[in-house]
């Protein structure tokens, strides 16, 4: 993380403290290309990311696009987009005649909460690879924490989450920022369990003349457990254990005493030669997955043959 | 059904999310039931039904999910098909006089006239309005397995961060089934085949027995399967996982190989809605005067150019059961290749959106017809089956836990979710933890409370249809999903509020029941 310039600092508390009033604004300035690591596979994401990234250069830019991409590669926020500044569900209810049945309806207007003002940080899965997180802290842990550390606590900290890989036993840190409420994070590590932690941490430069010493770190919430998917063939050599589903009766068989006993790689290789026959076929599994470019369960009038 | 070499099962999964708007007409999103009983499920049990008539032995699954059931069984939409086949009646009849300067034009325009009269007939007369009979029929004499889905079409691996919210898609998917085929489904189609293993023990309570994965739901699982996706396993809390056999689905899905792109066939792209004079087609376009789709299309897809020859439905045949012939060869290839390493024969499971046959795919009912009549005629090493008669047959499977997966582009999460959908999430999480809350709150709810209680829950699954947030990632009718996600969330806290201010506003819940129709005998205690 390099310094910052006196005046990104500014830039960057004034953004902090007229969040609630700007959300728009901070939605298109903090968008940035993700560097997810199938980025190059998929010919659609990648057309509609760098969309993305022009709209957000040809915006405001502040100093929180340069921030961000300076944090851990592989990793990028995003501010919830689609949303508006409206603390509550906005609605307006009027009513019309319907010339049909001259029945009075109810016409109805919504748009979604800006926030639920909760203290959360959930996980999900994007990829064996990707997680997503959002958050949001509420204004009482806001408040408690500002009575606490002084009303400028979250200008003298910076928030932060902590990767814990439960299965590998290790965890890390990931710097993000007060403009982002969501998060794209690559991790190396597929089929493995997760937990992520919202925390924050001093910011060494805003609290070094504290009379009384700052705690180095302050824990908000921590996400739900989440086990990433699995990306390949495990290719496990254990006796194997069969179950008669009619009977719940469970035996285990060593591989030796089957047919396939030195054949399970050719049946897997069945499967890879696919992959070598339709190579002229741009992406393998965009083929093998309708959903995305041909006519899917999704919406039937989309897509090609 | 005597022993074969191997098996062939045949998936289809029928889905369109629940789209009902009593208060308009000009919601062109209704058409697409309308596209799908035309060119889709009245052409398939056609189908089926000849060859019962002829007295060729098939076995088809198909999942048919609760919203298009409900849709299906619904007097509304049912006028409004009818309205929508006499409007192409007409058309097709203006057509005949139109197209009299050229024979072959003249000869489709006849085709099409008949065709949708055809329609009508089978529609009113025969099945009465209500195609599920129809489908209920094939599976009480025993050719069809007709399994379900979740309540709504949710994605399992993002609604599971709340395990309740899930159960309850289950639930719900399974109740509407029992409502309409009066016995319990044996099997699921996952939504978009998204497969987490936190869903099994739900699926198991609720007696369901198996589920269809994508292919490396299988190939990765844990241990590795010995057989790959030619068998299927079971994960330790006792859910049967199909896998979908690769090459079988790059036939007939491919966009560059795949059987619907021959040349013979329909061209989807090309109808007379944007073709035809605008003040001449006004009528059977949308209200709004935007020109769409009429499913009256003259041209065959000729070569890739420009130059498009006129439809030939006989060559269009002949084409279909060449491929027809092809597809049966290959499967033979593959099961002589395979039986060998294995010590049951194989299945090979082939899954597809119902759609494709017939919509995307116009001869593609046609295909399934001749494909079926030749499995049983001629004299090959395998025959159709249902996964549960495989599992029946053969009830001694492998223990392992499939894979977390989807059949989303690249096999997991990214298109119901990335940047273009991940501010849903949020809401999608909070409401269903309210909905968990109000169960909590009111064990005993009756009278009015109760009605708003049990709306809150239709509300909250129809925010959670994974078809929202797929249709924001494709591009096209975003408005319209964003509407719904924003409408469903709107209406759910809206109630919530209500009912947690005991101010429950008798006329907007009457007014969000008739529109939201859908599980009339949803209990709320579901999100207990």
């Amino acid at each position: 993380m390099p310094r910052k310039t006196k005046e990104q600092k500014e830039i960057e508390s004034k953004i902090t403290t007229t969040k609630t009033t700007t959300a728009t604004k901070k939605t298109t300035s903090n968008k940035v290309v993700p560097t997810t690591k199938k980025a190059t596979t998929t010919k659609k994401a990648t057309t509609k990311k760098t969309s993305s990234t022009k709209k957000a250069s040809s915006t405001k830019k502040s100093s929180a696009t340069k921030k961000t991409t300076s944090t851990k590669k592989g990793s990028t926020a995003k501010k919830t987009t689609g949303t508006k500044k409206a603390t509550t569900t906005k609605k307006t209810t009027r009513t019309r005649k319907v010339s049909a049945d001259k029945k009075v309806d109810i016409v109805e207007y919504y748009d979604l909460p800006y926030r639920y003002n909760q203290t959360v940080i959930k996980l999900l899965a994007q990829t064996p690879n990707t997680l997503f997180i959002y958050w949001d802290i509420s204004d009482t842990d806001r408040e408690n924490l500002k009575k606490q550390y002084g009303d400028n606590f979250f200008e003298k900290t910076r928030p932060i989450l902590i990767i814990y890989n439960d299965t590998m036993q290790y965890s890390y840190e990931v710097e993000i920022n007060d403009f982002a409420n969501s998060w794209y994070l690559h991790v190396k590590d597929s089929d493995c369990h997760y937990r992520i932690e919202l925390a924050r941490k001093p910011i060494p430069e805003y609290t070094k003349n504290e009379p009384i010493p700052l705690p180095n770190y302050f824990y908000i919430t921590i996400s739900n457990p989440l086990v990433s998917p699995n990306d390949h063939i495990l290719f496990t050599q254990e006796d194997i254990l069969i179950r008669n589903i009619k009977t719940n009766e469970q035996h285990s068989k060593p591989i030796s005493s089957l047919k396939v006993k030195n054949s399970m790689q050719k049946i897997y290789n069945i499967h890879d030669l696919y992959k070598k026959f339709y190579k002229e076929e741009d992406n393998f599994y965009d083929l093998s997955n309708p959903s995305s470019g041909n006519p899917s369960s999704g919406n039937f009038r989309i897509g090609k043959i | 059904m005597q022993e074969k070499k191997g098996y062939v099962s045949f998936v289809l999964h029928a889905h369109l999310p629940f789209i009902h708007h009593p208060e308009s007409d000009d919601y062109l999103e209704e058409s697409w039931l309308f596209e799908a009983i035309s060119e889709t499920y009245i052409p398939l049990l056609t189908n089926f039904k000849k060859l019962v008539d002829e007295g060729v032995d098939f076995r088809i699954t198909m999942s048919m999910t609760p919203p298009l059931l409900s849709m299906l069984d619904n007097s509304l939409l049912q006028k409004k098909y009818i309205h929508y086949l006499e409007q192409l009646i007409e058309l097709s009849e203006k057509e005949i006089k139109r197209t009299a300067y050229d024979a072959r034009l003249n000869e489709l325009s006849h085709y099409y006239y008949n065709r949708y009269s055809n329609d009508l007939h089978i529609f009113k007369d025969v099945y009465n309005c209500n195609l599920i009979q129809g489908f209920k029929h094939f599976q009480d004499i025993g050719v069809l397995e007709i399994i379900t889905c979740g309540a709504t079409h949710g994605y399992f691996p993002i609604l599971y961060v709340n395990e309740k919210t899930v159960r309850a898609q289950i639930a719900v998917g399974v109740q509407t089934y029992e409502r309409f085929f009066g016995r319990k489904p044996r099997g699921i189609w996952l939504p978009e085949c998204g497969y987490v293993p936190e869903a099994d023990k739900y699926l198991r309570e609720f007696g369901i027995e198996y589920a269809i994965t994508e292919t490396h739901g299988i190939l990765y699982a844990n241990p590795t399967p010995i057989y790959g996706t030619f068998a299927p396993i079971v994960s330790p809390d006792g859910l049967v996982a199909f896998g979908r056999d690769l090459e079988s689905s790059r036939q007939v899905w491919s966009s560059i190989n795949g059987y619907p792109g021959d040349f013979n066939y329909r061209e989807f792209y090309r109808d007379i809605g944007y073709e035809a004079d605008y003040d001449y087609i006004k009528p059977y376009i949308a209200h709004n005067g935007v020109r769409v789709h009429t499913g009256i299309k003259y041209y065959r897809i000729t070569g890739k150019t420009e130059y498009k020859d006129y439809y030939n439905p006989q060559w269009a045949m002949d084409s279909a059961e060449m491929q027809a012939g092809h597809f049966l060869d290959s499967r033979v290839k593959q099961i002589n290749d395979i039986s060998p390493y294995m010590e049951k024969p194989p299945i090979i499971l082939c899954p597809y959106d119902a759609e494709l046959y017939g919509h995307w795919w116009y001869e593609g009912p046609y295909w399934l017809y001749i494909l079926f009549k030749k499995i049983y005629y001629d004299d090959c090493n395998f025959s159709l089956i249902t996964p549960s008669e495989y599992i029946d047959r053969y009830p001694e499977i492998q223990v392992s836990t499939p894979c977390r997966s989807s059949w989303g582009a690249n096999g997991y999460s990214e298109v119901w979710l990335n940047q273009s959908n991940d501010y849903v999430h949020r809401h999608l999480h909070v409401a269903g933890d309210r909905m968990c809350e109000l169960a909590y709150l009111f064990p005993n709810a009756e009278g009015l409370q109760k009605d708003a209680l049990n709306q809150c829950a239709r509300e909250l699954l129809l925010a959670q249809s994974s078809d929202w947030l797929f249709i924001i990632t494709n591009g096209t009718m975003v408005d319209y999903a964003k509407k719904r996600i924003k409408d469903h969330i709107g209406r759910f806290t809206k109630l919530y509020k209500q009912i947690k201010e005991n101010k429950i506003d008798d006329t907007f819940l009457k007014n969000v029941q008739e529109q939201d129709c859908l599980f009339p005998d949803i209990d709320y205690h579901i999100y207990l």
